[in-house]
């Protein structure tokens, strides 16, 4: 489960979607957990996302959904990503 | 039930010829209510499609007026009805397409005070709000008063619908246990939406509604649907119910309405609600 050079791909809606510029992004894969991800997101490639993933504490903010491979899961939890897999954040949208 | 006038044969002949309708579902959605909340780019659609089907009585909540910025998106609205009560044009149009539908104007802002006592009553809830504290403060009331409620939002070229079956499966809160700290998630108004979008939203929760009030079909409880209009693709995930949710879980804490304003973080007075 370790990196081994493969990528995952990073889907974004809402404010991530405008912040980021795309609506995926792929990135090497770090073997990691979902947060080390999204901080790999924010930190190396798009330093405006980081206020819209992580809170003061550096928490992932509890009103977005992280999704891997179309399942929900647990913000903190070390559910591990693997080369090959879609990460995907969803936020509410307020509009109507 | 009463039978059929020979115009409501003729008018409703579409769905009377439908197996899972018929008329005996047709009779089911004369005598039945929806509360549109926000006559904007969902409520529209919505608005529309429940009146053409025949739901006999539609609520319809929108403190506005007709803005010429609207009329992109919200198409129960026309240009001469600028600077009207939205909840009166919507009446109007709606009550044109179908003169068996009663529309009942609201034309109020829903608050903690006035929320169960306009909701109760109504079959089904769909909620095209625009703003996060009447998103939660619609949710927290279906809840408490086990009304169905059909959730939407909408942004750019982006939606995502829920139905939330009070004691079935997740609410909103269930999926979103706090909204985003105030000004990280833009608003249409902030951030545009592609018009048809809200049809194509809207449009959903219309058929959510009417799955609803006839019992057929999968409706989304327990799935939050996604529509992305840019790749044009729809996904459907999964949710469940979160045992430790404020309003629906094992142990509530929110039995009564709370401040949604505050609970939100908008500063009243300041943060337009629009």
């Amino acid at each position: 489960m370790s990196g081994n050079g493969g990528t995952v791909r990073l889907r974004l809606y809402g404010a991530l979607r405008q912040v980021a510029g795309s609506r995926e992004v792929e990135l090497p894969c770090p073997g990691v957990t979902v947060k080390q991800v999204l901080r790999d997101f924010a930190e190396a490639h798009v330093p405006r996302a980081a206020n819209l993933l992580f809170d003061r504490q550096g928490n992932i903010w509890s009103s977005l959904i992280v999704l891997v491979n179309e399942e929900p899961v647990a913000h903190e939890g070390p559910t591990p990503v693997k080369a090959g897999d879609v990460v995907s954040v969803l936020m509410p949208l307020a509009g109507g | 039930m009463s039978a059929f006038t020979e115009e409501q044969i003729e008018r409703y002949s579409r769905h009377i010829i439908l197996q899972e309708v018929g008329g005996k579902g047709q009779r089911k959605l004369l005598a039945a209510s929806v509360l549109v909340i926000g006559a904007g780019g969902l409520g529209s659609p919505v608005g529309l499609y429940l009146a053409a089907a025949g739901v006999g009585t539609i609520g319809v909540v929108d403190c506005d007026a007709v803005e010429l910025s609207n009329l992109q998106r919200q198409v129960l609205h026309a240009t001469p009805d600028l600077g009207q009560r939205k909840c009166l044009s919507a009446q109007a149009t709606m009550e044109a397409i179908n003169p068996d539908v009663t529309v009942i104007p609201h034309d109020l802002r829903l608050t903690s005070a006035n929320a169960l006592e306009v909701i109760s009553g109504y079959d089904v809830v769909v909620d095209g709000a625009d703003n996060f504290p009447t998103r939660y403060l619609v949710n927290d009331a279906c809840v408490l008063l086990g009304t169905p409620l059909v959730h939407a939002g909408i942004l750019r070229f982006e939606g995502q619908v829920t139905t939330v079956a009070p004691g079935r499966g997740p609410c909103y809160r269930c999926l979103y246990p706090e909204p985003p700290p105030p000004g990280m998630v833009p608003s249409c108004q902030e951030a545009g939406i592609l018009g048809a979008t809200a049809g194509v939203v809207g449009a959903l929760q219309a058929t959510e509604a009417l799955k609803l009030l006839l019992g057929i079909g999968e409706p989304l409880i327990g799935r939050l649907l996604i529509y992305d209009a840019l790749d044009m693709v729809f996904r459907s995930i999964k949710v469940a119910r979160d045992p430790h949710c404020l309003v629906c879980g094992e142990a509530p804490t929110i039995t009564e309405l709370i401040d949604y304003e505050q609970f939100c973080g908008v500063v009243v007075g300041k943060e337009t609600v629009s």
